[in-house]
């Protein structure tokens, strides 16, 4: 059962080993079409998947897949096996469906780039990595996974690797991700100790016969996962490497860093909420980041310039949604905003990605103008994308956001609070968003530069996008059933009027501020920015993090490592390898001396020494 | 007299073989030197075998001529390959070896 699941995995490997081992030997349109036909086998496997957990009668929960037995040493086994269930299918329709999208829109987008061919190698490891990440059906392939999606992510953050800036946000991604990784893997070694098993299923069914409720052990082991979830989604307080990563690629930033990867976290929180419900303290916590930096992103990204990075702290925020849902224990709306979330945050990049395109690399909204009239198509499906993500009613966004909201406060685990601070974070997401749409597509140009509409190969994808932020919300329902195979709970729907319409209402509030601030007044707007002149400036440096960081961290570990390279290595380790050499040198050169060559001195020596050891022996 | 002529006989033709080894610069004549100390012990101890009524001793001396032969082939075959590439047999110019 499922076997032909591992398609999905061999497909994009498969593309990543031929695009990397013959580089620039095939053509760009082969490289294209390979990089984009191996995702799209592995998104029409997914979608048969899909059909088979739909309609098998027993398969409906899914099942494992087993290639072969990997490993045995003592008690502990390893197999080469996938897990293939609802909640993986799921999360594999948005990586494939989406990613497939992506690689097609990066054809056009990356047309002109000198390195096309490594660019969709790369691609295609990510979708592989991704695709292992997801289908792990035990914590090591899955550590595996979310370590090889964080190596693809260094690797296209830093594409342009002529770009300084790009490395070094390569970089600090990479180390915010490895730190998360440690965590991960220390959560699995204390289940494996606890437990004996790290595959899921038997780990979950295990669990809660062995761990107390909220005792030491399983406080330790789901707030360990908690590391790697919040590195990987960019959570407070790991989250200033998302920003930065915003240097690579569009076509990266709308794949990897809003639509799939930094869904990683919620996703791992899902697939071990048996864990996590019973450690309610870390339930807890994560409801407390989320919607934290749900508010915190949101705040700055209504003072940015730079149109990606507006989107990459949205997409910080919506992440914080997502966490606030699974904290509070509701998964499938969760994953049901995640869908929603990858469809119109994937839109929004893309369309920025064309307007960037469009302007010859130009990112600062203050340089944009007037797009509307230039742009129309990019236009349309960036004011569709932002609809969705302030949560008008009506698109996807409107519906997982607003389930959100409402079951913060309705859910058991929620409260007024959480609720409160839910509707500041919808306030600003329609504020920031409508920003920028008015900044890039309102008024007149701001430049010289003459903006040209992109290929249809990016548009085409803009429109599916479009669609699909357009519909997806009428799909809750679906979702809800088709996951409740893997949660057993269904999504609640609280009857509350007067909370549904203060949430409805929170995204048009935002809308409407934007509207005030920069459709129709400049001067509400220059008093404003005076009035707050402090905040502002708080906001537009990032609430000063990554100072803070580089005084706390980086700086006590450069001037450490500086010290012990003048002292320990120079004056220790150098100094003292260094004498060991000069000192045998030396004395090599004095016994040398004996070795003279000349075969008749070393005759006599011998003679000599012969009747010496004699005389010794015979007159003693 | 007896075994002390033979002890007399056999050091002197030591003391020539190792005296010469030490003053000719020549290596077929030093060679040849090696071989006087080399029969000098055979000689040494064909004496002995007879005056002890024992044919260890001889059977030592065969012993110790095999290994010489052996020796000549190798150490001839080194001095013949010096000879072709210096044309120079002046063992003291042979110390490219030293340290």
């Amino acid at each position: 059962m499922f076997l032909y699941c591992w398609l999905i995995l061999i497909s994009p490997l498969t593309g990543f080993i031929v695009l990397s081992w013959m580089g620039d030997r095939v053509s760009r349109q082969q490289a294209a079409a390979i990089g984009c036909g191996t995702v799209g086998i592995s998104f029409l496997v997914t979608l048969i998947a899909l059909t088979e957990l739909l309609l098998g009668e027993e398969s409906s929960k899914g099942g494992v897949s087993t290639l072969y037995h990997w490993v045995t040493a003592g008690s502990f086994t390893l197999n080469l096996s996938i897990l293939v269930d609802p909640l993986s299918v799921f999360m594999l329709l948005i990586v494939t469906g989406v990613g497939f999208v992506i690689h097609v829109y990066s054809v056009g987008y990356m047309e002109k780039d000198p390195e096309f061919n490594r660019f969709f190698s790369y691609l295609n490891f990510f979708i592989f990595s991704m695709a292992l990440l997801v289908l792990a059906a035990d914590f090591f392939f899955l550590i595996v996974g979310w370590a090889m999606v964080g190596l693809a992510s260094y690797l296209l953050i830093g594409f342009w690797k002529e770009k300084t800036s790009a490395v070094l946000a390569a970089r600090k991604a990479f180390v915010m991700n490895v730190i998360g990784d440690v965590g991960m893997v220390i959560a699995a070694f204390i289940i494996f100790e606890n437990l004996g098993t790290l595959n899921f299923l038997d780990v979950f069914a295990a669990a809660k016969s062995t761990f107390r409720p909220n005792g030491d052990t399983i406080l330790l082991i789901t707030l360990l996962l908690l590391v790697g979830a919040f590195a990987k989604s960019a959570q407070m307080p790991l989250h200033t490497w998302l920003a930065d990563a915003m240097e690579g690629p569009t076509p990266v930033s709308a794949l990897i860093h809003a639509a799939t990867m930094v869904t990683a976290g919620v996703y791992l929180v899902a697939r071990c909420h048996v864990l996590f419900e019973l450690a309610p303290f870390t339930m807890y916590l994560i409801a407390t980041v989320g919607v934290i930096t749900a508010i915190f992103a949101g705040s700055m990204a209504m003072v940015q310039y730079d149109i990606k990075r507006v989107i990459a702290y949205s997409t910080m925020s919506q992440l914080g949604f997502m966490f606030l849902a699974v904290g509070v224990g509701m998964y499938s709306i969760a994953m049901f905003h995640l869908m929603t979330h990858a469809f119109f945050k994937a839109l929004l990049f893309l369309s920025a990605g064309s307007v960037i395109h469009g302007l010859n690399d130009e990112q600062d909204i203050r340089k944009m103008g007037g797009l509307r009239h230039s742009m129309p198509i990019t236009h349309v499906t960036f004011l569709i994308g932002s609809l969705a993500l302030a949560g008008f009613p009506l698109t996807s966004g409107f519906f997982s956001k607003e389930a959100i909201i409402i079951n913060s406060y309705h859910a058991d685990m929620g409260n007024i609070i959480f609720w409160a601070l839910a509707i500041l974070g919808a306030i600003m997401t329609g504020f920031y968003i409508f920003r920028i749409y008015f900044y890039a597509f309102a008024g007149q140009p701001r430049t010289d530069v003459h903006a040209h509409e992109s290929p249809l190969v990016m548009i085409a994808p803009l429109c599916l996008l479009a669609f699909l932020s357009l519909t997806a919300g009428f799909g809750g329902g679906m979702v809800d059933d088709f996951l409740f195979n893997y949660f057993g709970t269904h999504m609640p729907h609280p009857d509350d009027l007067l909370f549904e319409t203060i949430g409805l209402s929170a995204g048009l509030i935002g809308i409407v501020g934007a509207v005030v601030f920069y459709m129709t007044g400049k001067d509400r707007l220059e008093f404003a920015k005076q009035m707050l002149a402090p905040l502002h400036d708080l906001l537009l440096n990032k609430y000063y993090i990554d100072e803070i960081y580089d005084f706390l961290i980086v700086k006590p570990v450069r001037a450490i490592g500086i010290f012990l390279e003048k002292r320990a290595e120079n004056l220790g380790i150098d100094f003292s390898v260094d004498q060991i050499g000069v000192q045998v040198r030396e004395v090599s050169r004095l016994i040398s001396f004996w070795q003279s060559g000349s075969v008749r001195s070393y005759a006599l020596s011998m003679i000599v020494g012969v009747v010496t050891i004699l005389t010794f022996v015979v007159f003693q | 007299m007896g075994h002390q002529f033979v002890l007399l006989i056999s050091a002197c033709i030591f003391c020539i073989g190792a005296v010469g080894f030490l003053i000719r610069k020549n290596p077929l004549v030093m060679f040849m030197s090696v071989e006087l100390m080399l029969n000098s012990v055979n000689f040494l101890l064909v004496g002995y075998s007879n005056f002890l009524k024992s044919m260890d001793g001889q059977i030592f001396a065969l012993m110790i001529m095999t290994v010489a032969a052996a020796e000549v082939v190798v150490g001839l075959a080194i001095i013949l390959t010096i000879f072709r590439t210096r044309h120079d047999m002046d063992v003291d110019h042979i110390n490219t070896l030293k340290g």
